[in-house]
C-alpha cells in the first residue's frame, strides 16, 4: 500500500517582516534591502508536484531559489501562501499535518545529540515512541550503515561521514514513509559524499521510503528516480537516468562499497 | 605591540558588546559586584554601629568581678592579656539626707571611666542627657533620678555617706557597663574612686569590677588565667552567655555566613555563564588563529577584552553601590539617628578587587583552554580535558580560601564548605540513583517518563552541572531561610513582650491597685505582676546560716538580708525545672519550696533540706522539693525562692508586688504624677536601656530580612543562568525530537517531566543538605537546637518542586521555540 504527497497549484510568498527563506539567508543586508524595495517576495507560483512512497526525488537549483522552502511545504512544516497540499494514504485524502509521524529528516549539519552515543542517538526516536526493543533495533541499523563497531562512540569522536551515517540510521529506524534530506552531503568530501548518498538511496529503497533530497550536487541528484530543478520560481522536471533500481543503486559502487550500500 | 593588541581587543569588545552571552555575563558580573560591594559597605557600617551600641550596653569587652582588689601581680597579668583596663568599685550603701535615708548601689569610678560606650548625665532632672567623660570630682556625687525623688534632694545639696558629705552635682542617666552587672533594680549613685578609699568600707563588702578591652583570643586567654589564678572571681564577656552577647555573636555569624553564601552563589552563577562563554571565546580565538594570529595573541586578546569589560563595569558598580549604600543607611537612619553614611573608598576598592580576582579565577578555565588548544581542537570545541577539571578544582580551592579570608569565622566557613561538599556528594549520588534506577525500572514501560529518565541518564554529565548549580543555590537559600526563621523566632523570645520599660520592684497591695487603675486610665500596658512576701532565712537544717556555711558567696550575702518569697501554683513560664518535682495545684503540703539552681549550688543545698524563714515576725520551715532556673523568653521577673499558693493562707504578712509596665514616649510625664501620689512605690525606669535594646533588635530584623531578599534574588539569577547555559542544547534537542515527527506539545510535556525529575533531585538533595548543615552548624555557631519538623519538610519539598519546575519550564520557554526549520537553517 503506497502513499503520496501532493502539492496542487501551490504558491509561496513572504512579506517584509517574515524571513523569506531559511535563517541563513535572512541576515544579509542585501536581502533586507531587496525586501524593503518589494513588499512581497514570491518564491514560486502555481506549482504542482506529487511525491510517491518508495520513489526518490532530487530538487536542485541555485541558492535562494526556494528549494528548502519547498521541502518544508512537502513535509507539512509550513503552509503555502495559496494552493493545497495533501497526503494521500490508501486513497484517503488528508492534510499534510497528518504526515508528521510518518516522516524523517536528514540535515546537512547531522544534528546528532552530542551527549549520546551513536547507538543511543539512533535509538532516540524509538525510545520516544516507547519501543521496548529500541536498542536492539538501533544496533541492527548501525550494522546496516556499517557502524556496528562505533556504537559506543559519541558524535565528537566520529568523522563527518560517520556522523551522517548515524543520522541516516536515526532517520530510518522508525520506518517513516518519507525521508526529507536537506543537502545531506553538503558538509562532506567527495568520497564521503558518494558513500553517504549510496547508503541513503539504498536504505530508503529497502525500506520503501520516499526520499526527497535538496542538493547542489549533480552526482547525487543523478541517483534519484525523479530530478527537479527550481529556478526563477519555476519547477521543471529534468530527465533522469532510467536504469533498474538495482542497477541504479549499485552502479557507482565498488564490491566493498556495495556491501555497505546494500543496506 | 600591546598597544596594537589593546586596539584590537577594544574593537572586538565593541563588536561583541551586544551579543547575548556578553550581555548576560556583564549583567551577572555587575549585579553580583553591586550586591557584594553594597553588602560589604552596609554590613561594615552596621557592624560599626552595632559595635558602638553594644559598647553602650556592655561598656567593655569583658568585666572581671571579685570581692578583693587585685594584687599588683594579678593586675599586671590582667593588663598583659588585654588592651586596656579600667577599675571600678561598687558597694551597697545607705545615703542620708536630712532625716531621709535610702539604700543604693554606690559606684566609684576614676577619670578613665567609661571604658567603652557613653556615660550619660544631666545637669538637672529636666535637662537632656549629655555624654560625660570621667566620673565625678572628689567630694561630688551623681545620683539617679529615683534617688532624687526618694531623698527629695536638689542639685547642690550635700548628702551624707558614713560621716562624709558629698555635693550632688549631676543626675546620673546611663552607665554603659550596667547590663554586665545582670538584673539589678537598686538605685544608683556614683562617686570618685579616691573618695571610696576615704570612706574606708570593710574590704569584703566592696566589689571590684575591672572593665577590660580585649580581643576574642585575649578574652579566651583571660578566662583561662582567671580559672587558674582567680577561681572565685567572675568574668562576663561579650562572647559569653549573656543574652545580648550571645545574640550579638549569632548576628555576627549570620552576617558572615550570608556573605560566604553570597560568594558561593556568585561563583555558581559565573561558572554557569562561563560554560556559554567558553565556547564563544574558543570560537573567537579559532577565528583569530586561523587568520594567522599566534596562540598568545588569542589569549592576550581574550584577557584584554575581559579586562576592558571589568574596567568599564567598575565605575558603574562603584557609583551604584555607593548609591545603594546611601539608600540603605538612609532607610536605617529613620530608626537610628546616629547612623550616618560615609564614603568608604578603601573598602569599596578592596571589595571590587576581591570580586575581580574571583571573576578572573572563574574565567580562568576559558584562558587555560585557549592556551592548551590548537586550531583543530578549537573548532571541535572539545574542552573536556583533565587539566580543565583541575583548574576548576583550583578555582574552587581559591574561592574557599577567599571565603575563609573574607569571613572572620574560619570554623563557620569551613563548616559551610564541608556542608556544601557533602551536599554536592549527596546530589551526585541522588542524581545517579534516581536516574539510573529510574531508567532501569521503567525500561519495560513505554511513554514519556521512561524516555525522560533515559535522556537524563544519557545526559547525566551535562545535566549534573545544572542540577548542582540549582541544587546548591536551593540548598543555600533553604538554609538561609531556615536560619532566618529560627533566628527570627529566637529574636522574638528576646523581645520585651513581657518586660516593660518601667520596673516596679516593690508595691504594696494598695499601691498595686492604684498602679493598675492608673495604667487602665492612661492605657498603659501592665505586662507582668508577681506577688511576694519579704522573708529572711534564719536557719538551714536547724543550723544558723553562719553555722551552715562559711564559704563566702553572692547567694549567702543576699540571703543574709530579707529576700522576696514568691508563690505560684504552677511553674512560671520563665523558669525551668532543674531537679525535683513542682507541687500539685492546691496542694495541702504547703511547707515546700523551690530554690534557684545557683543558690542551691552556692550553698551546697540538696532536695529535702529544710529552710526556716522569718516572715512578718513568724517562723515558718519549708522543705526544698524542687529547684528551678531562669529561662529567657517570658519576662525577666524571677524569684530565688518560690512556694505553693496554698501557703499564703497560712502566713499572715503584708503582700508586695513586682511588676513591669510599658510606657510610650508621651506617657513618661504621667509617671511623675503616680510617684507624687505614692512616693514609696519603688520603681525604676529602664527607658534608656530598653530603647537601645529595641533599636538593635529592630535593625537586626531589617538587616537579616534584607540579606534574605538578596539571597533569593541571587538564587533566581543562578537558576536563570544555569538554564541559559543549557538553552542551546535544549533547543537543539527539541528540534531533533520534532524532526522525528513529534509535536511541540510533546516537547513541552518532556520539558515538564524533565524539570519535575530535576526538581525532585534538587529538593531531596537540598533538604538533606540543609538537615546535615543544620545539625553541624546550628548548635556550635548559633546556640540553637536544630529540630526539623517533618510537616515543614514536606511542605518545603512541595514548594521546591513547584517553584523549580515552574521557573524551569518558564525560563526554558525559549528552548521550546524550536523547529525543524531551524535545524535546516543551521549551516
Amino acid at each position: 500500500m503506497t502513499c503520496s504527497i501532493e502539492l496542487k497549484n501551490v504558491s509561496q510568498s513572504f512579506g517584509n517582516n517574515s524571513s523569506g527563506s531559511l535563517g541563513h539567508k535572512k541576515s544579509t543586508s542585501a536581502n533586507m534591502a531587496n525586501k524593503n524595495k518589494a513588499a512581497t517576495i514570491t518564491l514560486f507560483k502555481n506549482l504542482d508536484l506529487t511525491i510517491n512512497q518508495g520513489q526518490s526525488y532530487a530538487i536542485t537549483g541555485p541558492s535562494g531559489a526556494g528549494k528548502s522552502s519547498l521541502l518544508m511545504l512537502l513535509s507539512g512544516l509550513e503552509k503555502p501562501t495559496s494552493g493545497q497540499g495533501n497526503f494521500i494514504n490508501d486513497n484517503q485524502l488528508s492534510t499534510l499535518d497528518t504526515l508528521r509521524s510518518d516522516i524523517g529528516f536528514i540535515f546537512q549539519q547531522f544534528h546528532l545529540l552530542p551527549e549520546l552515543t551513536a547507538l543511543h542517538n539512533v535509538a532516540l526516536p524509538l525510545k520516544l515512541r516507547g519501543d521496548k526493543h529500541a536498542i536492539s533495533k538501533a544496533k541492527h541499523w548501525l550494522e546496516k550503515v556499517g557502524l556496528s563497531d562505533r556504537a559506543g562512540h559519541k558524535p565528537s569522536q566520529l568523522s563527518g561521514g560517520e556522523q551522517q551515517r548515524v543520522a541516516i540510521a536515526r532517520a530510518l529506524v522508525f520506518s517513516p514513509k518519507f525521508i526529507f534530506a536537506d543537502e545531506p552531503t553538503g558538509n562532506l568530501d567527495q568520497h564521503n559524499a558518494k558513500e553517504i548518498s549510496d547508503i541513503l538511496f539504498a536504505c530508503c529503497q529497502e525500506n520503501n521510503a520516499g526520499l526527497i533530497i535538496v542538493t547542489h550536487s549533480n552526482a547525487m541528484a543523478r541517483k534519484a528516480q525523479h530530478i527537479y530543478s527550481l529556478a526563477g520560481g519555476e519547477l521543471t522536471k529534468t530527465p533522469s537516468i532510467h536504469v533498474t533500481e538495482k542497477q541504479k543503486v549499485t552502479k557507482y559502487l565498488s564490491t566493498e562499497e556495495q556491501q555497505v550500500a546494500s543496506c | 605591540m600591546l598597544n596594537h593588541h589593546m586596539q584590537l581587543a577594544w574593537y572586538y569588545f565593541t563588536q561583541e558588546y551586544r551579543q547575548p552571552h556578553q550581555r548576560l555575563l556583564r549583567w551577572v558580573q555587575a549585579i553580583l559586584m553591586v550586591f557584594i560591594v553594597t553588602l560589604s559597605l552596609s554590613s561594615n557600617t552596621i557592624q560599626q554601629y552595632l559595635q558602638g551600641n553594644l559598647q553602650n550596653l556592655l561598656g567593655a569587652d569583658a568585666v572581671l568581678t571579685q570581692k578583693n582588689k587585685l594584687t599588683t601581680d594579678q593586675f599586671t597579668s590582667l593588663t598583659n592579656s588585654s588592651d586596656n583596663v579600667v577599675t571600678t568599685m561598687q558597694i551597697s550603701a545607705t545615703l542620708t539626707f536630712d532625716d531621709k535615708w535610702q539604700r543604693s548601689k554606690l559606684k566609684a569610678v576614676g577619670s578613665d571611666y567609661p571604658l567603652q560606650g557613653k556615660l550619660l548625665t544631666s545637669s538637672s532632672l529636666q535637662s537632656p542627657p549629655t555624654v560625660t567623660i570621667g566620673g565625678p570630682t572628689v567630694g561630688s556625687i551623681w545620683l539617679d533620678s529615683r534617688l532624687f525623688a526618694s531623698l527629695t534632694i536638689s542639685m547642690g545639696d550635700a548628702i551624707s555617706i558614713g560621716e562624709q558629705a558629698f555635693i550632688v552635682s549631676r543626675v546620673l542617666v546611663h552607665e554603659p557597663d550596667r547590663l554586665m552587672e545582670g538584673h539589678n533594680v537598686a538605685m544608683r549613685a556614683i562617686i570618685n574612686v579616691d573618695d571610696m578609699e576615704k570612706l574606708a568600707f570593710p574590704t569584703d563588702l566592696i566589689q571590684y569590677r575591672y572593665l577590660i578591652t580585649a580581643s576574642k583570643p585575649q578574652i579566651q586567654q583571660l578566662i583561662v588565667w582567671q580559672q587558674a589564678h582567680l577561681p572565685a572571681a567572675k568574668i562576663h564577656h561579650k562572647n559569653g552567655s549573656h543574652p545580648l552577647a550571645s545574640f550579638w555573636q549569632r548576628t555576627e555569624n549570620f552576617l558572615g555566613l550570608t556573605s560566604i553564601i553570597l560568594f558561593f552563589m556568585a561563583a555558581i552563577a559565573i561558572e554557569q555563564i562561563a560554560q556559554v562563554h567558553l565556547k564563544k571565546e574558543q570560537y573567537f580565538s579559532a577565528i583569530c588563529m586561523s587568520l594567522g594570529a599566534s596562540k598568545v595573541t588569542g589569549l592576550q586578546l581574550s584577557l584584554l577584552k575581559w579586562l576592558i569589560n571589568i574596567m568599564l563595569l567598575i565605575p558603574v558598580v562603584a557609583i551604584l553601590s555607593g548609591f545603594f549604600h546611601w539608600l540603605i543607611i538612609g532607610w536605617l537612619s529613620e530608626s537610628f539617628t546616629e547612623i550616618s553614611w560615609q564614603l568608604e573608598l578603601w573598602l569599596t576598592v578592596k571589595t571590587i578587587a576581591t570580586c575581580t580576582l574571583l571573576f578572573a579565577v572563574f574565567h580562568s578555565p576559558v584562558w587555560l583552554s585557549l592556551w592548551q588548544t590548537s586550531v583543530a581542537k578549537l573548532f571541535n570545541q572539545n574542552q573536556k580535558t583533565i587539566s580543565l577539571a583541575f583548574i576548576k578544582l583550583c578555582a574552587l580551592v581559591v574561592l574557599i580560601l577567599v571565603a575563609v579570608k573574607y569571613s572572620d569565622n574560619g570554623l563557620l566557613t569551613l563548616m559551610l564548605v564541608g556542608s556544601i561538599s557533602i551536599t554536592i556528594t549527596l546530589m551526585i549520588a541522588i542524581s545517579w540513583a534516581v536516574l539510573s534506577l529510574g531508567e532501569k525500572a521503567t525500561q519495560q514501560f513505554s511513554g514519556l517518563i521512561p524516555f525522560s529518565l533515559f535522556m537524563m541518564k544519557q545526559r547525566l554529565l551535562s545535566k549534573s552541572t545544572q542540577i548542582l548549580g540549582i541544587g546548591l543555590s536551593t540548598f543555600l537559600l533553604l538554609f538561609t531561610l531556615m536560619l532566618l526563621n529560627d533566628l527570627g523566632n529566637t529574636m522574638v523570645s528576646y523581645q520585651r513582650t513581657h518586660d516593660g520599660n518601667v520596673m516596679v520592684s516593690q508595691a504594696s497591695q494598695s499601691q498595686m491597685t492604684a498602679i493598675e487603675q492608673w495604667a487602665q486610665e492612661h492605657d498603659i500596658s501592665l505586662r507582668q505582676t508577681k506577688p511576694y512576701f519579704y522573708a529572711k532565712v534564719v536557719k538551714i537544717n536547724n543550723q544558723t546560716l553562719s553555722e551552715f556555711t562559711q564559704k563566702p558567696s553572692d547567694s549567702l550575702a543576699t540571703l543574709s538580708n530579707a529576700i522576696r518569697l514568691h508563690w505560684s501554683e504552677t511553674l512560671p513560664k520563665n523558669n525551668s525545672l532543674v531537679q525535683g518535682f513542682w507541687w500539685q495545684k492546691e496542694t495541702k503540703n504547703w511547707q515546700q519550696i523551690s530554690l534557684e539552681e545557683e543558690v542551691m549550688t552556692d550553698l551546697g543545698l540538696s532536695l529535702g533540706d529544710k529552710l526556716t524563714f522569718i516572715i512578718h515576725q513568724q517562723s515558718h520551715t519549708f522543705t526544698i522539693t524542687a529547684s528551678h532556673a531562669y529561662k529567657p523568653g517570658a519576662g525577666s521577673i524571677t524569684f530565688w525562692v518560690q512556694m505553693p499558693q496554698t501557703a499564703v493562707q497560712h502566713i499572715n504578712a503584708p503582700h508586695y508586688n513586682m511588676a513591669s509596665l510599658e510606657l510610650n514616649e508621651g506617657q513618661w510625664p504621667l509617671l511623675s504624677q503616680l510617684w507624687e501620689d505614692y512616693p514609696t512605690i519603688r520603681m525604676v525606669s529602664l527607658q534608656e536601656l530598653t530603647k537601645q535594646f529595641d533599636n538593635i533588635l529592630t535593625m537586626i530584623t531589617k538587616v537579616i530580612s534584607g540579606f534574605a531578599v538578596m539571597i533569593i534574588l541571587l538564587a533566581i539569577i543562578v537558576i536563570l543562568s544555569s538554564i541559559n547555559a543549557l538553552e542551546d542544547k535544549e533547543k537543539k534537542k527539541n528540534s531533533v525530537i520534532m524532526s522525528f515527527g513529534f509535536l511541540k506539545s510533546t516537547c513541552l510535556q518532556l520539558n515538564v517531566i524533565e524539570w519535575l525529575i530535576t526538581a525532585l533531585i534538587i529538593a531531596i538533595g537540598a533538604i538533606a543538605g540543609t538537615y546535615l548543615t543544620g545539625t553541624l552548624i546550628y548548635q556550635s555557631q548559633f546556640s540553637l537546637s536544630y529540630q526539623p519538623d517533618l510537616f515543614i519538610l514536606i511542605i518545603t519539598l512541595a514548594i521546591i518542586l513547584t517553584t523549580v519546575t515552574l521557573l524551569g519550564v518558564y525560563a526554558s520557554r525559549h528552548s521550546l521555540k524550536s523547529s525543524v526549520k531551524q535545524l535546516m537553517a543551521d549551516v
